[in-house]
């Protein structure tokens, strides 16, 4: 198979989660005997392109129309190189960027596309992907029917491509400013406050409960742990009751119900109120210090310990791992 | 102005989702369904518009799919829909299929706005808004967390990962709502009454020349296991080996 | 004396009145084991309002409950969370015979010196500014109500339970009662049998279906309830003390909540349930309610008419679950004659919050003493017992139903509302 990889970059490279998709599209091009290319869009993007070249050759669509990530424009200049070069898997990494662009280009291109895939395999010579529904309870296994296919990966199930030998070529894709669509304009990019995904939509929610004391040790202990998993963040009633919390962060009967992939419970008890609104997340941790918390109860794994002492550990340990 | 609000049927996910044991679909006797909960914040947005702008004809709620999708177009309706089109359909569909009925039909009933919720919560596909943009040549904006009405077009605030971006769009267009555009509101007693003299116009799928040709085909599904553990780790190291290893979710 | 010396008792169910009861047989010395289908709390408990309202119709109900507020504040000493919160509370009334009731209920409450007096509209406007008082013609004050935070409560009795032994098994539904000549010789679960010589029926909506596997009548039906939690609102601000208000006129009930509002009401035309028929794996703490459903419409009217800034755009949670309701309105408390060893402690019918710290002792005293010193012919299980018109399923919902219906009184139709 003809795979192509839709990178997103950041100032100096591509971002990590694309390497991702560089990885997934290696193993298909490898069991197919196949071929791999990394599209860059964008503009002045001389530099990332060399960084690109280090995974796989790169064709790079560089123009001032480009210069944000409009989805019309893009998914124009991604679906006119498909043709051209045809190719017959497309692939980028299942992240806003790609969620809005991907299928507008599918919906260009045919319509033959899944996405947020966590794994293939090949059934009959057919190439199948894995992926999940109903917040992960449940995993699909499905065929796409057209060419090409177009799919998002999520990173977390391809762990990152490395450099390989030798340099990939760069070549330029030419843009025609007059055939791309001009409906969308890009007014501004505000980074938030906090970069944190909302508590209902997340897959790792980070959550805090009594044994956090005020709202300076929540950002540091609950928000921090949650950066660094890439978490929302979420608290008990008893929190907001105390005002460390704001309204918008409770868990629970009366609050937000979620049901993420991984729940951690920080200092969390484990009331009925706050477990209405997290019992059916895949994986339960607790940590707390009292070791007959009912939070125990509903946990897939439990720590006993001290919030305070355990978090920064942690946070520590991760910041080792990844 | 007319607004379509696309609306789906889902599971309510609060509930427990038990897959068939031959692993065809999931079980949904005894399941309740909801108006997918992105589609009636979709709904809010448009009546929100409707109730602050005058020249908005029309908020019309439209589901493709079997009869199953009354009580949800009806939903729609008591929160404050003018009208609502069930588009038959018995075939399963895909992202690609609602969105080829979608286009034929909003060819038909020409809407400046088409508001649909950015993704069902059922299959999580986020796909059907933008291929129904492509599909109609509209300009889209996904993930929309704020929307105003701005020199004939939209300004629309996208929740990013690189965070809130701010972007213009001529109209038509297709907005999809992301969670924090709004709050849905509750049907009230009056809007209720009012809703229960509607009809529902039917449109077979076929009348819209829409042939219906699977891209995603379904091979089957496998519950993902949820039986708590309850394992009391030693440390931080093995909960992290845990997480790694065994839960993949590190 | 103990009847039952070295044995351990079994309790079915892991609400407010199983957990109470066990953690009071456990200060006695005794071995329990509390036995729940699914997680503790997660039933009626977990979706309650927790309303106190300590004045009942009779001065030994109203003494109980005094008492049992002395075992709330033990609890929060013992497990060292704020249960009760103590804000007082009104009722309200617009029409001249609802001022009637008030003035017979406060003529009632000083004769047995129960701390209750009339209060002015000016003042009942001052304590509530987010209330609509205009239409108010008579109110009354209760200064030591409040209410009693249902999830703290379910904690604390596990907490203090555990600490005096008790055994809590989860996820273990009971399949069955054990009855050997006559008498109760334990339960089966889906986790294998358990042996004692006394079992106690705390199992709330589900209650008369442990009865019937014993082939007793225990006269209880299982009603849907909503209520409705509002946001913090800054142009509507409700102090976490503001008081309780009952008003019977439009059927609702309301108090304070992390700094927004709970609005509950008792509708004339209740959701019937049938736990036989609900899932196995049902779960009460998953219940929610429709967009579009009838009763959060007219619950959100209803609360208007109080409250004129909710409305059905107001940012709020809908909570919903199961109450269980008995022909009376009253709880069921001890034995029935046909199975020894069977204690019934259930049905408490909106009030299992509030009477569940009394209620375990006043069960612990009966099943190990035989007696309770409280006068408690008003909530004895047996009084429906033979009594015509209370032994088919079929009468018995339908007069649990018109109490639920009438709890509040009555009010216009939706129809007729839906016009003005």
């Amino acid at each position: 198979m003809r795979v192509l990889i839709l990178c997103e970059h950041e100032s100096h490279g591509i971002r990590l989660c694309s390497r991702s998709a560089v990885a997934f599209a290696n193993l298909v091009a490898e069991q197919t005997r196949g071929s791999v290319e990394c599209l860059l869009l964008g503009h002045s993007v001389a530099a990332v392109a060399q960084d690109a070249a280090a995974y796989a050759p790169v064709l790079v669509a560089d123009h001032p129309a480009l210069a944000n990530p409009l989805a019309d424009r893009y998914a124009k200049v991604i679906s006119d190189v498909v043709k051209q070069r045809g190719c017959d898997l497309v692939v980028a990494a299942a992240t806003t960027f790609a969620k809005d662009i991907l299928p507008r280009a599918a919906g260009l291109l045919g319509g033959a596309m899944a996405s947020e895939v966590i794994g293939h395999e090949f059934r009959d010579g057919q190439l199948c992907f894995r992926r999940p529904l109903f917040a992960g309870a449940v995993v699909a296994t499905v065929a796409l029917h057209g060419r090409p296919k177009l799919v998002t990966i999520r990173p977390s199930a391809y762990p990152a491509a490395g450099v390989r030998a030798g340099h990939g070529d760069i070549t330029a894709v030419a843009v025609d400013e007059g055939i791309l669509p001009k409906k969308t304009e890009f007014e501004a990019l505000q980074s938030k406050l906090s970069n944190r995904p909302d508590v209902t939509e997340a897959r790792i929610v980070v959550s805090g409960g009594r044994g956090i004391k005020s709202s300076e040790d929540f950002e540091r202990l609950v928000g921090g742990l949650a950066d660094k998993l890439h978490a929302a963040t979420g608290s008990s009633r008893a929190l907001v009751d105390a005002g460390i919390t704001p309204n918008a962060f409770q868990v629970g009967q009366t609050g937000k119900v979620v049901a993420p992939e991984l729940y951690i419970a920080l200092g969390i008890s484990g009331a009925v109120q706050h477990l209405a609104g997290m019992k059916n997340s895949k994986t339960i941790v607790a940590i707390n210090s009292d070791p007959e918390a009912p939070i125990f109860e509903v946990a897939d794994y439990g720590l006993v310990g001290d919030v305070y002492e355990l978090v920064p550990q942690m946070i520590a340990k991760l910041d080792g791992a990844l | 102005m007319k607004i379509l609000v696309p609306i789906k049927r889902v599971p309510d996910t609060d509930q427990k989702i038990q897959v068939k044991p031959d692993g065809s679909g999931i079980v949904t006797d005894g399941l309740p369904f909801v108006i997918n909960p992105f589609d009636a914040i979709a709904v809010e947005e448009a009546l929100r518009i409707r109730e602050k702008s005058t020249d908005v004809a029309e908020v019309l709620a439209v589901s493709v799919g079997t009869e199953a999708c009354e009580p949800q177009l009806r939903t729609a309706l008591a929160m404050g829909a003018d009208n609502a089109t069930l588009i038959h359909c018995d075939a399963p569909l895909d992202p690609w299929n609602v969105a080829c009925v979608l286009r034929a039909y909003a060819g038909r009933y020409q809407p400046e706005l088409i508001l649909m919720g950015k993704q069902g919560v059922d299959d999580d596909f986020s796909q059907t808004g933008q291929m129904l943009a492509a599909l109609l040549d509209w300009p889209q904006a996904t993930f929309a967390s704020k929307i105003e009405f701005l020199g004939g077009g939209l300004r629309v605030t996208r929740e990013t990962d690189a965070g809130l971006e701010i972007v213009r769009v001529s109209l038509p267009a297709v907005v999809t709502a992301d969670l924090r555009l709004n709050e849905p509101r509750y049907a009230s007693l009056t809007s209720m009454m009012k809703a229960r003299k509607k009809t529902i116009e039917r449109i077979p799928t076929a009348q819209l020349g829409v042939v219906i040709e699977p891209r995603l085909q379904l091979l089957g599904l496998e519950a993902v296991p949820s039986r708590r553990k309850s394992v009391r780790v030693g440390s931080l190291d093995e909960l992290l080996v845990k997480l790694r290893d065994e839960e993949k979710v590190l | 004396m103990n009847l039952f010396p070295n044995a351990e008792i079994i309790v079915i169910g892991g609400g407010v009145a199983g957990l109470s009861t066990a953690m009071q047989l456990a200060m006695r010395g005794q071995k329990v084991i509390v036995l729940e289908r699914q997680r503790l709390g997660c039933g009626s408990s977990g979706r309650a309002a927790g309303l106190l309202g300590q004045l009942r119709g009779t001065a030994e109900h109203t003494r109980m409950l005094a008492d049992g507020m002395e075992i709330v504040k033990d609890l929060e000493q013992r497990a060292g969370v704020e249960i009760y919160v103590k804000t007082g509370s009104l009722r309200i009334a617009e029409t001249p015979e609802r001022a009637q009731e008030i003035k017979d209920l406060v003529a009632m409450g000083k004769s047995i010196e129960f701390n209750i007096d009339h209060i002015s509209i000016a003042e009942t406007a001052r304590r509530l500014p987010y209330m609509k008082t205009d239409d108010l013609i008579e109110a009354c004050f209760s200064p030591t109500d409040g209410h009693l935070q249902p999830a703290e409560l379910v904690s604390a009795y596990h907490k203090v339970g555990k600490g005096l032994g008790v055994r809590y098994e989860i996820n273990c539904p009971v399949e069955q009662v054990v009855i050997e000549a006559g008498q109760v010789k334990g339960v089966k679960t889906s986790r294998g049998e358990f042996h004692a010589p006394v079992v106690v029926n705390a199992a709330g909506p589900w209650s008369y279906l442990v009865a019937d596997l014993a082939e007793e009548t225990l006269p209880t039906a299982a009603i849907g309830h909503y209520y409705l939690t509002t946001r913090p609102d800054p142009n509507h601000p409700v102090d976490r003390l503001s008081p309780a208000v009952r008003n019977r006129h439009h059927r609702l009930y309301t108090r304070p909540e992390s700094g927004g509002l709970i609005v509950g009401i008792y509708e004339a035309e209740p959701v019937e349930y049938d736990m036989e028929k609900l899932p196995k794996d049902f779960d009460m703490s998953s219940m929610k309610a429709g967009r579009d459903s009838m009763n959060v419409a007219l619950l959100i009217h209803l609360a208007q008419q109080r409250f004129p800034w909710i409305n059905e755009r107001t940012p709020m949670t809908i909570s919903t679950g199961i109450m269980t309701f008995t022909p009376d309105g009253k709880g069921l408390c001890g034995p029935l004659p046909e199975v020894p060893g069977l204690f019934h402690c259930s049905c408490c019918s909106g009030h299992g919050i509030m009477q569940s710290p009394i209620v375990g002792k006043v069960m612990a005293d009966l099943i190990l003493d035989g007696k309770t010193k409280y006068d408690l012919e008003f909530m004895a299980a047996d009084r429906f017992h033979d009594l015509p018109g209370y032994q088919e399923r079929a009468d018995i919902k339908r007069k649990c139903y018109e109490m639920y219906a009438s709890y509040y009184g009555r009010v216009e139709r939706p129809n007729a509302v839906a016009k003005n």
